[in-house]
């Protein structure tokens, strides 16, 4: 009997899943080709400007746009659940076989910067819980509102005009010396500025969400209980409040992926760092469809397990909540 | 009093002075307050503090660092920055505040609408305000520019307040959810109040505080959204002058090493942004302010 409902469980979240992804690729696909634009720029380059009418049509046709957009999303459709995506116009590959080359430069930026801001966090939001109002709560989220309000084009514009252009410390863009690509210090290198701009960005606000969360849970009547039994603070701060504190915040940590992902995506054009952010600002920008549509599904499963995901944890773990909303304490500040 | 009786053995009490509610602006961001003071009056009366006109492109003095007479330098088109970080940022500011009125009009209807609605259409209205908060808001922007094509201010703070709606509505919603059973709404109801004026004079008084902050937040949301989108060079054009354009100048500064085209715009913008923010956050710690039990 638990075993069934489990599994019924699983089956809705799976179905809302996959009919997210659906209505997505619906979205993309019609946006993208209403939007004004000649995708044959990307397939041709320059010669697409002196194309005759003639070649035009025959380039069009080749390429299967001179169909209506439902009949191109339903080939598409039909391609795609075979596991075709289609060819890049730009690289004149398999959409597939361009992005394989590039996840994994963004995984290690996004990844390595997502643990980072989660471990931080964590423990900046504890040093400034203990000492409510202290000077180093007060110092910190003083500094981590200003920091958290500098653009992250801008941050990381400055940190390339010191470290790169000025002292000729760090490289300013791309993931590792050319020709030398799996040179792991040099890869290391390329990533320290990058990172640095997306932990900074993100830092405070996870950091300041866990402090009011746990600053929330002192004022619970359960830990006038625990102080009147002779607990000692860091008993009532570590032992229950922030026990109770914990569960929110993972499930917080899964909804920001797209926040992190979005700033990485920023990052990552600022840096030229070849991962898939500059890949869908380029393929966006030059009409390149099928990369396009790929790279939306890829990150929007991502955000869309992701969220699904924070509200199966916070079921799980805390079975009082329910249906409540998680992100209702966390007063949706994004961009 | 002269009546037979006098009352004898009463201790003068004195009148207690009414305690001045002490602190009441202890805390407060007055430095914050100050700055974007200054800030807003600067971009307001631009054309008084301007000494040049920002659209003149001085060909004989590009990239010149500041001096006395360019205060903050020119860019690599040779406009005199001093001038277009005030008309830039009237620009900038503008597009904040008119699409965060655009975001807490359409959040507000959005919210009231779903609080008031039956179970099944309130969830689904929910289940689409969910589906786009999952999506990054940049996303959403550059794909609307793109269907309407335009690249000017109207298009852009159109664009930008499309997207930053759907915090305001959960909040409201959940307020309207909230209050829509309780008797005083109820009563107005019964007399015969309509959806408009029980959203007025019953609804909007509780929830003004939530969404004031939600709103000030979105003002510094959509400055950093207009600036991110026009330095990527899907924004505004260069043409146009705001702090988001003249940063995408950016690129050609840096190869040329010229810090103030770099440095200057975003400065200004960084504290308006923070300014904004540490306002939104006092907004927020008077709403609800308690007690520790630690």
């Amino acid at each position: 009997m638990k075993r069934y409902d489990f599994l019924v469980y699983f089956g809705k979240k799976a179905m809302l899943f996959f009919l997210s992804i659906f209505l997505l690729s619906v979205f993309v696909f019609y946006i993208s080709r209403l939007a004004p634009g000649d995708p044959l720029l990307s397939y041709y380059g320059e010669r697409a400007e002196r194309l005759g009418p003639q070649e035009r049509e025959w380039a069009e046709k080749r390429l299967g746009l001179n169909e209506s957009v439902t009949v191109q999303y339903v080939r598409w459709l039909k391609n795609a659940l075979r596991g075709d995506f289609g060819i890049s116009y730009k690289y004149k590959m398999e959409v597939t076989e361009v992005i394989k080359g590039r996840i994994g430069n963004t995984l290690i930026l996004g990844g390595s910067g997502f643990l980072l801001i989660f471990g931080l966090a964590l423990l900046t939001g504890i040093l400034c819980a203990w000492r409510e109002d202290g000077i180093l709560d007060r110092i910190l989220c003083k500094v981590g509102t200003v920091v958290s309000c500098i653009p992250e084009f801008w941050l990381s514009l400055v940190l390339i005009l010191i470290f790169s252009v000025n002292l000729r410390w760090l490289p300013s863009s791309g993931a590792g010396a050319a020709g030398a690509a799996d040179d792991f210090c040099g890869r290391i290198r390329h990533l320290i500025l990058p990172l640095t701009v997306i932990v900074a960005e993100h830092l405070w606000y996870y950091a300041y969400l866990i402090r009011n969360r746990l600053l929330e849970e002192m004022r619970a009547d359960y830990v006038l209980l625990a102080k009147s039994k002779g607990l000692n603070k860091r008993r009532i701060l570590f032992a229950h409040c922030l026990r109770n504190a914990v569960p929110s915040y993972i499930s917080l940590m899964a909804v920001s992926v797209p926040h992190i992902l979005g700033g990485t995506y920023i990052v990552e054009t600022v840096f030229s760092y070849p991962g898939l952010g500059t890949l869908s600002y380029e393929s966006a920008r030059y009409k390149d469809y099928n990369l396009l549509m790929l790279l939306c599904i890829l990150s929007g499963a991502l955000v869309i397990f992701c969220s699904i995901a924070a509200k199966a944890i916070n079921e799980r773990m805390d079975p009082r909540t329910g249906n409540r909303n998680i992100a209702a304490g966390a007063e949706v500040q994004r961009r | 009093m002269k009546d037979g009786f006098e009352v004898v053995g009463i201790r003068e009490t004195p009148r207690e002075a009414p305690v001045k509610q002490a602190g009441r602006y202890k805390g407060a961001p007055f430095a914050a307050f100050f700055l974007l003071f200054f800030i807003l009056f600067g971009c307001l009366f631009c054309h008084l503090i301007g000494t040049k006109d920002p659209a003149y492109l001085d060909l004989k003095n590009c990239s010149v660092p500041p001096n006395r007479e360019f205060l903050f330098g020119t860019d690599t088109m040779g406009r005199d920055l001093f001038s277009m970080i005030w008309y830039g940022g009237r620009v900038s500011l503008f597009i904040g505040i008119a699409a965060t009125f655009v975001s807490t009009v359409i959040g507000i209807i959005f919210g009231t609408v779903s609080g008031n609605a039956p179970a099944w259409a309130d969830a689904l209205l929910m289940r689409i305000v969910e589906l786009l908060l999952s999506v990054p808001n940049l996303l959403i922007v550059i794909m609307i520019q793109a269907v309407t094509g335009r690249s000017d201010v109207t298009g852009i703070l159109i664009a930008i307040g499309l997207t930053e709606w759907m915090g305001i509505a959960k909040v409201v919603r959940s307020e309207v959810r909230k209050l829509r059973k309780s008797e005083y709404v109820i009563a107005s109801k019964c007399m015969g109040g309509g959806f408009f004026h029980v959203l007025w004079a019953h609804l909007v008084p509780n929830f003004v505080p939530s969404v004031m902050f939600m709103a000030v937040m979105n003002i510094r949301n959509a400055v950093l959204a207009e600036s991110t989108l026009s330095f990527m060079g899907v924004g505004l054009p260069v043409e146009t002058v705001s702090w988001g354009s003249m940063l995408s100048l950016a690129e050609k500064a840096l190869l040329t090493n010229s810090w103030w085209i770099i440095l200057i715009p975003g400065l200004f913008l960084t504290v308006t942004l923070s300014c904004i923010a540490s306002l939104g956050n006092e907004l927020r710690k008077r709403i609800n302010r308690r007690q520790s039990l630690l």
